[in-house]
């Protein structure tokens, strides 16, 4: 069996001195998405910091390819090959998009690279990334792990406040960098887009994995989700994870 | 009067590069620096010392500006080590702290302003031209092209670099910064470094004139300070401008007797008069509420 991508074995994680994440492990294989699932609160993001090196982790081991990093700080563990696309589409607003791709770039793999996946920012290269709209930001943060030439990359839901076609969009992103052979570790708030591209899932509760298994079995058995997520039996009717995104839903576009 | 006005050209330039040092190391690292000017004091002192003790001018140089630049170094270590978490006002209450602590340990090693006061070499000293009674010093020139050099040289560093992009986005946002694999603490250090380099420099460039004692170097950050709000702590051309502004309105307010005894209240009135005029479309509750 290959060694994983990304290892996680027994980590704990602290918020403020409280306890956040309970001895999770997992593994994320290469040139695969994995998808991390949980209600609002389970710790999904406190893991994706810990392992990004944005929260100290108080247990366990992180490791990289089989190479510990858990001690490493943030910039050795990018460096290291572990991209992180944050929760709040974090460009730097100042810089051009250009140049936002120019900084992260460590490798061969340069700009044209980000513009290949998404041609769109091809046309925006000499704009400020804070004059973006908000699903051409997100592609940015997306692009500029890309360049930073990863073999991991972390994406913590992405998807918030855009529209359902730049949802996609973004999702099929994804599954390029996944061509590209890289390994994804997705927080999606719509479990189902996230699980028709995954091939193995975990469902954080509490700060512990309280399921894990393939993607398939989550997709197929919406009350088998939903117990993962609650750890109870669907009420009928009742608030479960997101499906789909609302082909209502507003974009949210402010820059 | 225009002999006066241009003394304040001198004091102008070397204010507007204190002031640029003040405004890079805010904008860089996130540090209103108040131990610049003490830091600077301490290299230009090591140097003097240096050739005090029969060391030849041309080694004592480097010597004080590497002295600077360590001192610089180690504040700036503490402050990435310690405190590289903490908000832009603790960073600055502990920048206070070790500036009071380094005035202490300098007047202690160096003396005071009537007992410590040293002849440190005056390179540019003699006059690059005169017409008339007006007589223009080597030093004007000196310290407005170094003030000029930096301010263009930074901007091309800062838009033409990868370095100065990385440092830009560091500035920005330094946590996500380190998440596409910046090395945070090591460039903020060599920022320090930097820092604390050019102002022995300017600092060895203004002691002549000033007395050339350790208590009213240190204390140049005060005018330092008011230079870099003029510049609003963020634009290098205006912080520029201010310096010379500031500069030549002390050599005005000294050739004027009327008011040649309130001229050091000079900067903060041009600091009053900005402040009102930037904020004079604010509405106070939306501008000032916490």
């Amino acid at each position: 069996m290959s060694v994983p991508a990304l290892s996680l074995k027994d980590v704990s994680i602290k918020r403020a001195d409280v306890p956040v994440v309970h001895g999770v492990s997992l593994d994320v294989e290469p040139a695969s998405v994995t998808v991390l699932l949980g209600a609002n609160g389970a710790g999904k993001t406190t893991l994706m910091d810990g392992i990004a090196g944005l929260a100290r982790t108080g247990g366990g081991t992180v490791e990289l390819d089989g190479h510990r990093v858990d001690k490493l700080p943030t910039y050795r563990r990018a460096q290291a090959g572990l991209a992180y696309v944050e929760q709040a589409r974090t460009v730097f607003r100042t810089l051009t998009v250009e140049q936002n791709l120019l900084v992260s770039q460590t490798g061969d793999r340069g700009p044209e690279a980000a513009y290949r996946l998404f041609p769109e920012l091809d046309k925006r290269r000499t704009l400020q990334a804070g004059s973006l709209s908000g699903g051409e930001q997100q592609m940015l943060v997306l692009g500029r792990a890309l360049v930073s030439g990863p073999q991991t990359v972390l994406i913590d839901e992405m998807s918030a406040g855009l529209a359902p076609v730049v949802v996609r969009r973004l999702m099929r992103a994804v599954t390029d960098l996944v061509e590209l052979g890289i390994a994804v570790l997705l927080i999606e708030q719509f479990a189902h887009l996230a699980l028709e591209i995954g091939s193995r899932a975990y469902v954080l509760r509490k700060g512990r994995v309280a399921f894990e298994g393939a993607c398939a079995d989550l997709r197929d058995d919406s009350a088998r989700l939903h117990a993962a997520y609650f750890g109870t039996a669907q009420p009928h009717g009742g608030p479960g994870p997101a499906d789909r995104p609302r082909p209502d839903a507003a974009e949210s576009e402010r820059p | 009067m225009v002999n006066s006005v241009i003394a304040g050209l001198t004091s102008g330039g070397v204010y507007a590069l204190l002031g640029l040092c003040v405004v890079l190391t805010y904008r860089l690292v996130a540090v209103v620096n108040f131990t610049m000017a003490a830091v600077g004091a301490m290299g230009a002192f090591v140097m003097v010392s240096l050739t005090d003790a029969g060391v030849s001018a041309w080694l004592a140089l480097p010597v004080g500006v590497a002295a600077g630049a360590a001192l610089s170094a180690a504040l700036g270590a503490v402050l990435v080590r310690w405190f590289g978490g903490h908000g832009q006002n603790t960073k600055a209450a502990v920048s206070v702290a070790l500036y009071v602590a380094l005035m202490a340990v300098g007047l202690r090693l160096f003396g005071s302003t009537t007992t410590g006061a040293h002849s440190f070499p005056r390179p540019f000293d003699a006059p690059v031209f005169s017409a008339g009674s007006v007589v223009v010093p080597q030093s004007a020139l000196v310290s407005l092209a170094f003030a000029v050099l930096i301010t263009a040289g930074v901007g091309l560093v800062l838009h033409r670099t990868r370095v100065g992009l990385r440092l830009q986005a560091l500035s920005e946002q330094p946590s996500t910064a380190q998440v596409v694999g910046i090395a945070a603490p090591r460039l903020a250090l060599v920022v320090w470094v930097v820092i604390g380099a050019v102002t022995t420099l300017v600092i060895l460039l203004v002691a002549p004139r000033l007395g050339g004692d350790f208590s009213t170097l240190g204390k140049l950050i005060n005018t330092a300070l008011a230079v870099a709000m003029l510049g609003a702590f963020r634009s290098l051309p205006l912080t520029l401008a201010g310096g010379l502004v500031l500069g030549c309105l002390e050599g005005l307010s000294a050739a004027v007797e009327a008011v040649q005894q309130y001229q050091g209240v000079v900067p903060f009135l041009v600091i009053v008069v900005l402040l009102w005029w930037r904020s004079r479309h604010e509405v106070w509750d939306t501008a000032h509420s916490r």
